[in-house]
């Protein structure tokens, strides 16, 4: 038996068809005009203990419904879902007890104590006996040297030490289950790299399943080994993350502007392109908003450098800017069938 | 001047959207005058006058109370502890404005916004369910000038505590003690004239029954001497200049904090 | 999962620190005390003033008021001390922070109001307390152990109604978008718990003891102790009304927090 069993697992939402103006909203109070919402529709997957799961998918896909669901806090309106043999709507403070829950944008510490304090509050919510409280705080502390911050109030934490702190807090009961929420949200890149490395090690020495939904693929690249996408409350795939890399991994967007951007500039950029690179193995060339141009890169066949170089030099760029595909453009591209 | 008008018609648009909350604060205040009425109907079991205040004078007078209380409830103190939370009064010390005047006219426009949404339906409320008779008399159209002269006085006492708020972050506790000290001492919860003489003596002395004492007096006793009336304007006027004048230099000296402390 | 003991020994170690923490703000805890205190006692100020025209209300001497108002006051702490994150609970469900509550193997209601403890309501009780020991001084109240017993019995069940009420009105906040004036209105009305109840007429009187029990806060249960004779059958349910009152008040919580499904997807 998996640790996590979901079979046609299915949520739908009534949703009240919010009438115009005063009059409609008096209407609405006596004769509700409800549409159904199927934020989750017939999901079937199996996660078993020390995984690390990315479970992604564009905003509204219902990431979030699926996770309520896991840790009890929705019921579910059709199918299966066990978690460690039990239904977890029906047992909220007992799965607790297997599970930890960590929020990038909110933390789950309390706010205005000391760091330590809070530990020791949640070693007594969740009968943390001493040994295994002393062991895991020496681990927190070879990990992310939780000490020196034992005395500061969470609240004057930077969001990086606050991030390792919620993260540590989470595993102290040793859980079965962390359930990760934009872990790495808003933070540079080494304190990306630190968090990716500690969530590793903490997965490793504990074996503990690792449920993670993120916009972040860098985080899905660092972490996971398997992927679930998720879009408009159906599973788009479901499985190794080497097939998905080809997908996003290499890609990268250059967004340049360029001064006394015309019509012809698009044309120019693009022919000067195909003539010096093999477009075939993708470079696409779109404008998107008012003065950007977006170069998408596979950098699998092409690297980065060599074309941010051959644009310079042949156009007056004045602003550079790299960032990674979107979520929504992997998505699109699983649909386009790129899965196959 | 201009901008400082399109403040006010600003706040009075938000209180329109607030209707929620004014719907409250109208039943609220109707329970006021409901449970005021038993209260004072008690009191006056068997006797006619009170200190020379028959029933429907006393009742006039607190139930009226209550309304102009809402009225002149201007948060400019909890505004400016929340401008400043946020970071926003240096913006204000900046730009060429009047802290002041600024203050003065956001609230004035909620002021207005109550002035019609409560005080007329109290009033309405006072004459055909309470059956309390009003005498038509010189109080009576100097009521709203009075009433203007009140708030002007109870905005000082507001933006008073708002400057108090540059050095401490309690505003909550300022704000209330504030509250209590204006409605104890002004007779806004019950007229003067309950209060024991040698009080009432101090109390008349003071400017925060200008805030309430006036107003609701003009009210509840219209057909006092118009001699009267003029004195108690001119004292209204006196303690708005005085607290004005006060207040514009607790600014001078408040400001100073906030430059020290970064805003 | 928690036993009361392991649940009342969290709730010492939380608020412990809670206090710890809160009182580096020394000059915010004098200041809202003080405020507070001038507070809680203004209604009483409105009384000694009317005393000082009449000799009775509606067949209550001042000292017979001092002894309810100081129910009152005590009556009304624990809301105020234990219960008072109610008043943040709108905010949280707004913004989508209330989902943190769910997530720890407690009692969401434990957990929610764990997260403050309003110091400055420790006046309002201290206040409460010196004013029923004052009256009962004066109007010669024989305090025997039975007495003190029925005394903290229905101090506790009259406490449970103004939590209760309370409560109610801020679990509006659960499907009500705008809910805070509901809450300020309910919050307005304990300042007429003092009040005599035969001051009002029918419809009031049945108002204010069958559909928003204030009168069970304080004058009913004081009855007890000042007109022990002449009291009717009603004031006998004094100490079950609180009890039923808060089983309902957690009963809709437990709707609201099972409605509850957050913001964002």
């Amino acid at each position: 038996m998996s640790l996590i069993h979901v079979e046609h697992l299915s949520k739908h939402f009534k949703v009240l068809n919010r009438r115009e103006g005063l009059s409609g909203a008096f209407r609405d109070l006596f004769s509700g005009n409800y549409r159904t919402v199927k934020a989750v529709e017939d999901i079937s997957f199996d996660i078993e203990a020390g995984e690390i799961v990315g479970y992604i998918g564009p905003n509204g896909a219902g990431k979030s419904t699926t996770i309520k669901m896991m840790t009890g806090i929705l019921k579910p309106t059709d199918g299966t879902l066990q978690v460690n043999g039990l239904v977890p709507y029906n047992n909220r403070i007992h799965q607790a007890q297997i599970m930890g829950v960590v929020f990038g944008q909110r933390s789950q510490l309390w706010w205005d104590l000391p760091v330590i304090e809070s530990f020791k509050i949640l070693k007594e919510i969740y009968k943390v006996d001493q040994a295994t409280f002393d062991k895991h705080m020496n681990l927190f502390n070879e990990l992310v040297g939780l000490k020196s911050l034992y005395s500061q109030q969470v609240r004057t934490l930077s969001l990086g030490q606050r991030m390792l702190c919620d993260i540590t807090a989470s595993f102290l009961h040793n859980p079965q289950i962390v359930f990760l929420d934009e872990p790495t949200i808003g933070l540079d890149i080494s304190i990306k790299a630190k968090i990716r490395s500690v969530i590793k090690e903490l997965n490793q020495i504990h074996n503990t399943t690792i449920i993670l939904t993120t916009h972040d693929l860098g985080d899905v690249e660092a972490l996971c080994r398997r992927i679930i996408i998720i879009d408009k409350g159906k599973i788009l795939y479901d499985g190794d993350i080497k097939k998905v890399n080809a997908l996003f991994g290499a890609y990268r967007t250059l967004k340049l502007q360029i001064d006394n951007f015309s019509e012809s500039t698009l044309t120019d950029l693009r022919t000067d392109l195909a003539k010096h690179f093999d477009v075939d193995h993708g470079i696409v060339v779109a404008q998107t908003e008012e003065f950007w141009t977006d170069v998408t890169i596979d950098q699998a066949h092409t690297p980065l450098s060599d074309v941010l170089n051959f644009v310079m030099s042949g156009f007056p760029v004045s602003d550079v800017r790299i960032v990674e595909i979107s979520m929504e453009n992997v998505v699109q591209r699983v649909y386009d069938g790129a899965l196959g | 001047m201009r901008s400082y008008f399109a403040l006010m018609r600003g706040s009075y648009m938000i209180g329109l959207v607030y209707r929620f909350g004014f719907l409250f604060s109208i039943a609220g205040n109707i329970i006021y005058m409901s449970v005021t009425y038993f209260l004072w109907h008690s009191i006056y079991q068997g006797k006619a006058t009170i200190h020379g205040l028959t029933f429907d004078q006393t009742y006039t007078y607190v139930a009226l109370g209550s309304a102009v209380f809402i009225l002149l409830k201007t948060y400019v103190d909890w505004q400016m502890s929340f401008d400043i939370r946020e970071g926003m009064i240096a913006a204000y010390l900046i730009k060429p404005i009047d802290l002041q005047l600024y203050e003065l006219f956001t609230s004035f426009g909620s002021f207005l916004m109550s002035l019609s949404a409560i005080t007329i339906p109290t009033v309405l409320l006072l004459i055909i369910v309470f059956r309390i008779q009003i005498p038509l008399g010189l109080g009576l159209i100097l009521f709203p000038f009075s009433l203007i002269l009140a708030y002007l006085l109870g905005f000082c006492f507001d933006y008073f505590t708002g400057l108090l708020g540059f050095y401490t972050e309690s505003i909550w506790g300022l704000s209330i003690t504030k509250d209590i000290i204006v409605m104890v001492l002004s007779g806004a919860l019950i007229p003067l004239q309950f209060f024991p003489t040698v009080i009432q003596k101090i109390l008349l002395w003071l400017p925060f029954q200008a805030i309430y004492y006036t107003p609701l007096t003009m009210a509840a006793q219209p057909m006092l001497s118009w001699e009267t009336f003029l004195s108690m304007l001119a004292v209204q006027i006196f303690w708005v200049i005085t607290l004005f004048t006060l207040t514009r230099l607790f600014y001078n000296q408040a400001v100073k904090v906030l430059r020290i402390s970064g805003g | 999962m928690h036993s009361l003991t392991d649940y009342l020994h969290l709730y010492f170690t939380i608020e412990k620190q809670y206090i710890k923490a809160r009182m580096q703000y020394r000059a915010d805890f004098i200041i809202s005390s003080i405020g507070m205190f001038f507070s809680s006692l203004a209604t009483l100020g409105i009384f000694w003033v009317i005393f000082n025209s009449i000799p009775d209300l509606a067949g209550w001497t001042f000292t017979q008021l001092i002894f309810i108002y100081g129910f009152y006051m005590i009556a009304i702490s624990p809301m105020q001390i234990l219960f008072d994150n109610i008043w943040q609970i709108r905010f949280h469900v707004q913004q989508g922070t209330f989902l943190k509550y769910y997530f720890r193997p407690l009692n969401m209601m434990f957990y929610y109001m764990s997260e403050t403890f309003d110091l400055k309501g420790l006046t309002q009780l201290a206040g409460g307390i010196v004013l029923l020991i004052y009256a009962s001084h004066q109007l010669n109240i024989v305090w025997s152990p039975l007495q003190i017993v029925l005394l903290l019995l229905t101090l506790f069940s009259a406490s449970l109604v103004q939590i209760s009420i309370t409560i109610l009105a801020g679990c509006a906040a659960f499907w009500v978008l705008d809910a805070y004036p509901i809450l300020g209105l309910a919050w307005k009305l304990r300042e007429y718990a003092p009040y005599p109840m035969n001051i009002f007429d029918g419809a009031f009187r049945f108002t204010f003891t069958y559909i928003i029990p204030l009168g069970f806060v304080a004058f009913y249960p004081s009855q007890l102790f000042l007109q022990p004779q002449t009291v009717s059958k009603l004031i006998y349910v004094s100490p079950i009304v609180g009890i039923g009152l808060f089983a309902l008040t957690y009963w809709v919580w437990t709707l609201g927090v099972n409605s509850y499904t957050g913001t964002g997807s």
